[in-house]
């Protein structure tokens, strides 16, 4: 599966589209990470749990997109876009989607 | 470049795990997490509280419970009678290490706890519902018994360390989690508080037998408490559960008192002077 | 005892009701969702910049379609339970599901309904709507999608 965020796949040419196909998923960090961010707020500097947490959940995201362009027999997302909003308190959804295509 | 209508397939952005399964999953573990946590914190607090030095508590918590009167405040009769009978009660204790001190509630259900730095506290329903001085020397010599067993230092510790809990939860998660962990907590503590009630009832009945030299009154006691009252919540809930008024408590009153010898019937005192201060 | 139960029986029954009128609405929506799914398959919703070379273009507007969802209480149970562990609020997720695919259902319908045969540069923006009272839970959330809607000469 070729991923990118521009319009089209670079030295290939797309052959056919489909709608919108999207991955999303809604994560929550543990109590015990929250209490260590709390007191990492206190002198600032990266949440190395949380850049984590977050990283990992993206990739679930992007693979949950892949799934559904799978599903629909293309070979490729184009055009993709992130995005990341607090659903809940200490919960943070994030969201990826794109144009499923056929490129050759 | 063609368009192909095709719909993707249904439902890869959501989890096929059963709601009702993860509810269970998720009850369960905060459920278990508490209850180790209560347990932990009370099997903790029972090695530590027996060894924290008298003088050492009452040093840390002196002023903290009691009114605060002022000089010129006319002193409560009531309470005068009260600490002499505690006086009396606590003649029966010869090793007693504490300087007792009475406090008395303006609160209408009737409760009466041991606070830490040796202080009795009752409130006015409990000496509005008493009927003879018995019932109230007993009250009194079971909280001497949760003096003796230092259990009003465990009640503390394992309250301050439920409530690190319940904050704890608090962070993460909702009110109804912390809900749920204080019910499986307070449940998990509950076979401690039983054992505490049960040993001071033993003191306060053998107390009780050294001064009148029977133990009527103790019994009557129970016997009418659970019709005073309404429902109870919040705080004075606690009472209800952690000084159960319930017939196995007097069934284990008989016993400890047949046991040893110890006549459940007998004259009882009249009570003097414990109408409410004008 | 009684005391007990009045602590859990009402919030208990209030699950228990949650559960199955939140599945019920759940499941009604997700049919009326496929259904307009399938009566709209053949309108482009695609989030490509530009149309497609071969479309011809008359005309074209920035369309919108948005919809404000709300949490079951046994969803909400879950998810604050679910915080302390950490992990997959597997509870929200059927709940943004739904949003989004009706938010991109209604943007087409609007697109049909004034005559335009595409959706191009489609866009899906989410939004909590926070409780006044309570900050911590959430009143509802909020996906709007949007795009430029074109009419096309040689409809696809
Ligand atoms: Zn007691």
């Amino acid at each position: 599966m070729i991923l990118s965020n521009i319009e089209t796949v670079p030295g290939k040419e797309i052959t056919r589209f489909f709608g919108v196909v999207s991955g999303s998923t809604v994560r929550a960090k543990h109590i015990g990470k929250d209490i260590m961010a709390g007191f990492k707020n206190i002198v600032g500097g990266e949440l190395k749990a949380y850049t984590e947490l977050i990283g990992e959940a993206r990739e679930d995201a992007i693979g949950r997109m892949v799934r559904e362009a799978e599903s629909l027999g293309a070979n490729a997302v184009v055009n993709i876009r992130f995005s990341t909003s607090s659903v809940a308190q200490g919960a943070a959804e994030l969201f990826a989607y794109g144009t499923a295509v056929t490129v050759e | 470049m063609k368009f192909d209508p095709s719909i993707p397939e249904d439902g890869i952005n959501v989890s096929r795990t059963h709601p009702l399964r993860e509810a269970l999953l998720l009850v369960g573990g905060v459920a278990a997490i508490a209850i180790a946590v209560a347990v932990a914190a009370a099997v903790a607090v029972d090695l530590v509280a027996p060894h924290i030095p008298i003088e050492l508590e009452v040093r840390l918590f002196s002023g903290w419970f009691d009114r605060g009167v002022e000089a010129d405040e006319a002193v409560d009769p009531r309470e005068q009678s009260l600490a002499k009978l505690l006086g009396r009660m606590a003649g029966h204790w010869p090793e007693n290490p504490y300087a007792f001190e009475i406090a008395i509630w303006d609160i209408p259900e009737p409760n009466a706890v041991a606070l830490p730095g040796g202080v009795i506290a009752v409130t006015d329903g409990l000496l509005e519902n008493v009927e003879s001085e018995n019932e109230l020397a007993f009250v009194l010599g079971h909280e001497l018994g949760h003096f003796r067993n230092r259990d009003h230092l465990r009640g503390l510790g394992r309250g301050i360390a439920f409530s690190l809990l319940l904050v704890a939860v608090g962070v993460g998660g909702s009110s109804s989690a912390v809900e749920l962990a204080s019910l499986a907590g307070q449940f998990a503590q509950r076979g401690f508080d039983r054992d505490q009630e049960i040993e001071a009832d033993r003191f306060g009945l053998a107390l009780l037998a050294a001064e009148y030299g029977h133990v009527s009154g103790a019994e009557a006691f129970f016997e009418h408490l659970p019709e005073l009252g309404g429902p109870l919540d919040g705080e004075l809930a606690s009472y209800y559960s952690t000084h159960p008024l319930n017939a196995d408590r007097i069934q284990a009153l008989r016993g400890m008192a047949h046991e040893m010898g110890w006549e459940l019937r007998g004259e009882r005192q009249p009570l003097l002077s414990l109408s409410p201060a004008r | 005892m009684v005391e007990l139960g009045v602590r859990l029986g009402i919030p208990l029954a209030l699950l228990v009701l949650a559960y199955f009128t939140g599945a019920a609405v759940e499941r009604r929506h997700y049919a009326s969702i496929r259904e307009r799914e399938l009566r709209w398959r053949s309108v482009p919703a695609i989030t490509f910049r530009s149309v497609p070379p071969s479309w011809k273009v008359t005309e074209c507007t920035l369309i919108t379609g948005s919809v404000v969802i709300s949490v079951d209480y046994f969803k909400r149970f879950l998810a604050g339970l679910r915080a302390i562990f950490g992990g997959r609020i597997k509870a929200y997720e059927s709940l943004l599901d739904r949003a989004r695919r009706e938010a991109l259902m209604r943007l087409k319908q609007k697109a049909v309904e004034r005559g335009y045969h595409a959706i191009v540069n489609v866009r899906l923006e989410t939004c909590r709507m926070a409780n006044a009272r309570n900050s911590e839970s959430i009143a509802g959330l909020e996906v709007l999608a949007f795009g430029t809607a074109v009419k096309l000469r040689n409809a696809p």
